[in-house]
């Protein structure tokens, strides 16, 4: 049994469709990474699975419960840190902390170990208003409060927007050492650098689950070959890049373009040649291992052919 | 526990907020310091222009006797009454008294007085209490002058109507406001926080957070009601005492029992503030729709207006209006010092609106989008 297993689950506002058929399959103690842009459905799908929200058709269980019918249970076994802080920022760090604590019928004390690593870094702050704490600090403290009752599933959704580089190195070491302790975590989020981060992804777009699988495997299915292509002017070089027919995919990504070629049309060194030849005397290419980002990429754009 | 806890963190954010505990010690001072004085219904001062055709020891009699009644303000004695029309043209005079060249005459002989009022009814209470008091100075002149037999009827039927009012034996205004005013206060203090309160938690994204815990939410909104509950005691308190520091009123009847309706009242506005939060995204509109309900109770509860002179139809809704039975009974223990006995239907009305209002908001009170 997965701890969190989503069928068929769909839900419409009006007449967008947020999720349509979506279905996941989460094993315990895993971090699984939900990946896709903003608008793709990703918090609906939380909103379903932490019981705030009912889907219009489908099932979800989390710990072999169903999010409709056991809502009451499955509030107890999970935590749950939104996108946008909200605690109560007139509350001081300890009494935001206390009150979930108490919510969850239980006290800091009795849980301090479960929360130590990462409170005692926000403890010197104690008395201070929750609406008072900088970005991290604020996300540290809603991190202890979504943890504060020994949650053995944990949904975090988008929790590193809006946090500098270094903080989110930091907050992901953190999520590797809940799940030592056996914590099973669903995480979203819109950067894809971080989807190689999680032992296993989803890709969302529009509603619908594109792929499914390690970051790892994702990568290895991707079906072209990859070029690396700088040169100045930047700008004419994509135009030119996009005007050539041989070329399957081209994006601009930092201060290269990304290239996608069919195996066995051209090689690097031979497009080099061609495109110093249009111009572009500086420009350089090599062939590079494709990311995340680029695999989305060419699955998003398949995904809209299909529609 | 829970529950205590709850109720903690309300009384802490309540005490936090720079507002807040402000508004709840001086809404009361103000409703109570000054608007008994300002929404009196007394009229005084009302402007007075005399077109004197007569210039005899008569007429001016006339003249003194209404300005020494003190409601008038005597702003001109002129001849002309293209000049009377003139000022009161201007919003110089709120009532013109004219009197024609044979005054003197038809006093000496008994006839109807030749005297004309006119108002001005721009403002319509002034205006028709003004023309009142003007033709009871008349009245009152006629009588004391004219010769003991008159030989016509001129005045008509002479009645002697003595009028003895009951509780508040000065017909004084304030003392009829001070249980009114306390209605008031409480009712906006109770009805609006609340409101806002639920709203901010849910513009805030707090409220989703304590809905992912296992907390019921009876648990929740009885949270939200219990400070408020408090606040509005206080309120009560505070406008029982001003009334008798300051006014020197007392409460005819029994204070428990006006605690009793405060209570009932809270339940419907802190209920009625629920629901509506329940059905705002935010303030803005919790705030708007707060305060039309909020002034269609008030007009209609017969604070201002009694409710036997309005038509039919706007009787039949004051049944729905928690206000009318809160005011009503409020006013009658106040100042009559009915007991539970003469307004027992009052606190049936209120207590079941209240139950209706309050099902409903735990009702309505789930997870929807």
């Amino acid at each position: 049994m997965g701890a969190i297993e989503v069928d068929e689950v769909s839900k419409r506002y009006g007449t967008c469709q947020a999720l349509e058929r979506v279905s996941l399959d989460i094993r315990a103690g895993e971090i699984y990474g939900l990946i896709g842009p903003d608008g793709a459905g990703k918090t609906s799908l939380f909103r379903i699975l932490v019981t705030l929200l009912l889907p219009d058709s489908g099932h979800a269980r989390v710990e072999g419960l169903d999010v409709v019918k056991d809502f009451m249970a499955i509030r107890r076994r999970i935590g749950y840190m939104p996108g946008r802080f909200s605690l109560y920022q007139d509350l001081t760090v300890a009494e935001n902390l206390d009150f979930f604590a108490t919510m969850f019928g239980t006290t800091v004390a009795d849980n301090y170990e479960n929360i130590r690593e990462i409170y005692s870094q926000i403890e010197p702050f104690r008395d201070r208003r929750a609406g008072k704490l900088s970005g991290g600090m604020k996300q540290k403290l809603a991190l202890c409060c979504a943890l504060v009752h020994r949650p053995t599933v944990l949904f975090l959704d988008e929790p590193t927007t809006g946090v500098d580089a270094v903080s989110r190195k930091e907050f992901w070491n953190m999520l590797y050492r809940i799940r030592e302790a056996g914590v099973t975590i669903l995480v979203s989020t819109p950067y894809m650098d971080e989807a190689s981060l999680c032992d296993r992804i989803s890709l969302i777009q529009q509603g619908h689950i594109i792929e499914t699988g390690t970051p790892a495997a994702i990568v290895a299915q991707y079906p072209h070959r990859l070029f690396g292509v700088s040169g100045h002017p930047a700008y004419p070089l994509l135009k030119y890049l996009r005007r050539r027919n041989d070329l399957l995919r081209c994006f601009s990504f930092g201060s290269e373009h990304h290239v996608a070629v069919a195996p066995g049309t051209i090689a690097p060194d031979e497009l080099q040649t061609q495109i110093r030849a249009a111009g572009f005397s500086d420009a350089t290419v090599h062939e590079i291992e494709p990311n995340i980002e680029d695999c989305f990429m060419e699955l998003a754009k398949k995904e809209r052919q299909k529609a | 526990m829970v529950l205590l806890y709850l109720l903690e963190k309300e009384f802490k954010q309540f005490f936090r907020d720079p507002g807040l505990p402000k508004m709840a010690i001086a809404f009361p001072v103000l409703m109570m310091l000054v608007f008994p004085f300002a929404v009196s219904m007394e009229i005084r001062n009302v402007d007075l222009v005399v077109v004197d055709s007569n210039r005899s020891v008569a007429s001016s009699k006339l003249v003194e006797s209404c300005t020494a009644s003190g409601y008038f303000n005597l702003v001109e004695v002129c001849d002309d009454p293209a000049r009377a029309m003139q000022l009161m043209d201007r919003n110089k005079a709120d009532a013109i008294l004219t009197i024609e060249s044979d005054f003197d005459r038809c006093l000496e002989r008994g006839e109807a007085l030749p005297v004309g009022v006119k108002v001005n009814t721009i403002n319509g209470t002034k205006g028709s209490i003004g023309a009142g008091y003007l033709t009871s100075c008349i009245q009152r002149y006629y009588a004391e002058n004219a010769p003991t037999q008159p030989t016509t009827a001129a005045a008509g039927p002479q009645l002697d109507v003595s009028s003895k009012y009951y509780f508040n034996t000065y017909l004084d205004y304030k003392k009829f406001m001070v249980p009114a005013l306390i209605v008031i206060a409480i009712t906006m203090l109770t009805g609006f926080f609340p409101a806002l309160n639920i709203v901010s938690e849910k513009e805030r994204g707090t409220i989703e957070q304590i809905n992912v815990t296992p907390v019921n939410r009876g648990a929740f909104i009885l949270c939200k009601l219990i400070p408020y509950w408090l606040v509005a005691f206080f309120v009560l308190t505070a406008c029982l005492l001003i009334a008798r520091w300051v006014f020197g009123y007392t409460c005819a009847g029994s204070v428990g029992l006006m605690y009793f309706f405060t209570a009932g009242n809270i339940l419907v506005t802190a209920g009625m503030g629920l629901l509506i939060s329940n059905y705002s995204d935010n303030a803005q509109q919790a705030m708007f729709v707060t305060w039309f309900f909020m002034m269609v109770f008030m007009l209609v509860s017969g604070i201002f207006t009694p409710i036997a002179s309005m038509p039919g139809w706007a009787q039949a809704i004051t049944y729905l209006n928690p206000m009318r039975y809160y005011a009503d009974a409020m006013r009658g223990i106040y100042i009559k010092g009915s007991s539970l006995a003469d307004v027992w239907t009052d606190a049936a009305g209120l207590l079941t609106i209240g139950a209706a209002m309050v099902s409903w908001a735990i009702l309505s009170y789930k997870k929807t989008n």
